[in-house]
């Protein structure tokens, strides 16, 4: 089937069969690798992606599901240049960065976070990354890194986005 | 390789339940997909086409009509926890629904979906008992409203009809002075699949004398509903613990009729008794609170 979305900004239309996953056709069709299969049933978050404002699973969303609609993956977060932005930044400056993996998904969790509630405590940090499991089990740098992203963005920062 | 199915979105309701009655093809509502996309990886015959019914304006809505709220079956369980008019009426609905999963799957679950797959261990269901819910269940030829205790028939079993839809979930705003609590056990905070959940409302009248209650175990039986014996040893009385144990004691007696003794009792009879304890006081004022070694949610 055909499928016509915006990706990370930018309008696209690709053919992909009916049964395959969101996830599937972002890495397999559109070689976009950003976005990690972990356990591929929903409970991990490394597939997470921002479908029309709000974080989801990939690999539960179905791709005939995204026609018409908006995808945020890891690829559309970055700062001028491709470098990383404030949120990216502050994941490497605290260490919050281990074997990697679960990272795409953890940064998204943290935009959608960070969109939505730009000052959370560090419970509510928590519980928005509680769907994102990190094995090297790095979770206190990663809650430390969204927390003073929210700080810096708080107090006026730019998020050094392009 | 040929497509295992094939996907198609509705546009509208009556579009949703022309498409799922289509002859010659075996088609399936995909709302959240939570369950739905899991499901057909297991079981590929279960339908050999989907019908999203997810991006339908008309199901999304919550609002109140007279003295109900009216939640659309595909509003998300974030899309109930962030409905003033459910916060205001009914927050044993929205405590259910914050426990489910993590953030992305409340913000691709739907109610509707929780209550069609009816898992035994679904949050939404014991706090919709709770509130004495119905669900709207539409056909090419027919427009029910069934209790959503009768609807659920025990563990993904429903009497929704092949190529019937639930459109929308409804309950009577309880009345004034209504209090009402969702308790959930886990193995882990956060991603747990419930071992035991409770849902209760309460109201006492100004001597503080109990008018009404609603107690409801979740994961504890086939058939979710209300454990009306424990309830009407409550009723007419006043909240003090020994009352509280009394029907504390009620409800396992019942459960264990319902559901028979089983491996898990042994652990879910001590630990319901517990859960009940605390739902109770959280919802009633008592004048001793002598209850407090049983506990209370944070």
């Amino acid at each position: 089937m055909k499928i016509d979305f915006t990706l990370n900004g930018s309008e696209i239309s690709a053919e992909a069969p009916a049964d395959m996953t969101l996830l599937a056709f972002l890495r397999d069709i559109l070689a976009l690798t950003g976005t990690k299969e972990g356990c591929a049933v929903g409970e991990c978050g490394a597939c997470s992606v921002i479908l029309d404002g709000r974080l989801v699973n990939s690999c539960l969303v179905l791709v005939g599901q995204v026609n018409g609609r908006d995808v945020i993956t890891i690829e559309g977060i970055h700062g001028p240049n491709g470098k990383p932005n404030d949120l990216q930044q502050a994941f490497i400056d605290y260490g919050a960065v281990q074997c990697g993996y679960c990272i795409p998904g953890m940064i998204l969790a943290g935009e959608a976070l960070l969109a939505t509630k730009p000052n959370p405590t560090r419970h509510e940090i928590r519980t928005a990354i509680a769907g994102n499991l990190c094995r090297c089990t790095g979770y206190q740098q990663i809650v430390d890194a969204i927390q003073a992203t929210a700080a810096h963005r708080f107090q006026g920062g730019d998020n050094g986005r392009a | 390789m040929k497509e295992r199915f094939d996907y198609l979105r509705a546009s509208s309701i009556h579009d949703a339940v022309k498409l799922l009655n289509e002859p010659g093809v075996k088609s399936r509502p995909l709302s959240g997909g939570t369950d739905l996309v899991l499901l057909m990886r297991e079981s590929p015959l279960i339908c050999n086409r989907v019908i999203d019914i997810s991006l339908i304006p008309e199901l999304h809505r919550i609002y109140q009509q007279d003295n109900q709220i009216v939640i659309g079956a595909s509003a998300t369980f974030s899309e109930v926890i962030e409905a003033q008019l459910i916060q205001q009426t009914a927050p044993v609905l929205v405590q259910a629904c914050a426990q489910v999963g993590a953030v992305q799957i409340r913000n691709m679950g739907t109610l509707g979906g929780n209550v069609a797959n009816a898992a035994a261990c679904a949050d939404s269901l014991p706090a919709l008992v709770c509130l004495n819910a119905k669900a709207t269940v539409v056909t090419p030829v027919s427009t029910q409203k069934i209790a959503v205790s009768d609807l659920v028939l025990g563990p993904n079993r429903t009497l929704i009809p092949q190529g019937g839809l639930i459109t929308d979930l409804r309950y009577t705003i309880p009345p004034a002075g209504s209090q009402s609590v969702f308790i959930k056990l886990g193995r882990r905070n956060a991603m747990a699949i419930s071992r035991l959940t409770v849902a209760a409302l309460g109201r006492q009248d100004d001597s503080g004398t109990i008018r009404e209650v609603r107690l409801v175990p979740g994961s504890a039986t086939p058939q979710i509903r209300r454990f009306s014996t424990a309830e009407e040893c409550l009723i007419g009385r006043l909240p003090e613990e020994a009352l509280f144990r009394q029907a504390a004691e009620l409800v396992i007696e019942e459960m264990a009729q319902l559901a028979g003794r089983r491996w898990s009792s042994e652990f879910k009879e001590p630990v319901l008794t517990t859960m009940i304890l605390r739902a109770l006081n959280k919802i009633f004022d008592k004048d001793d609170k002598d209850i407090e070694m049983a506990g209370k949610p944070k």
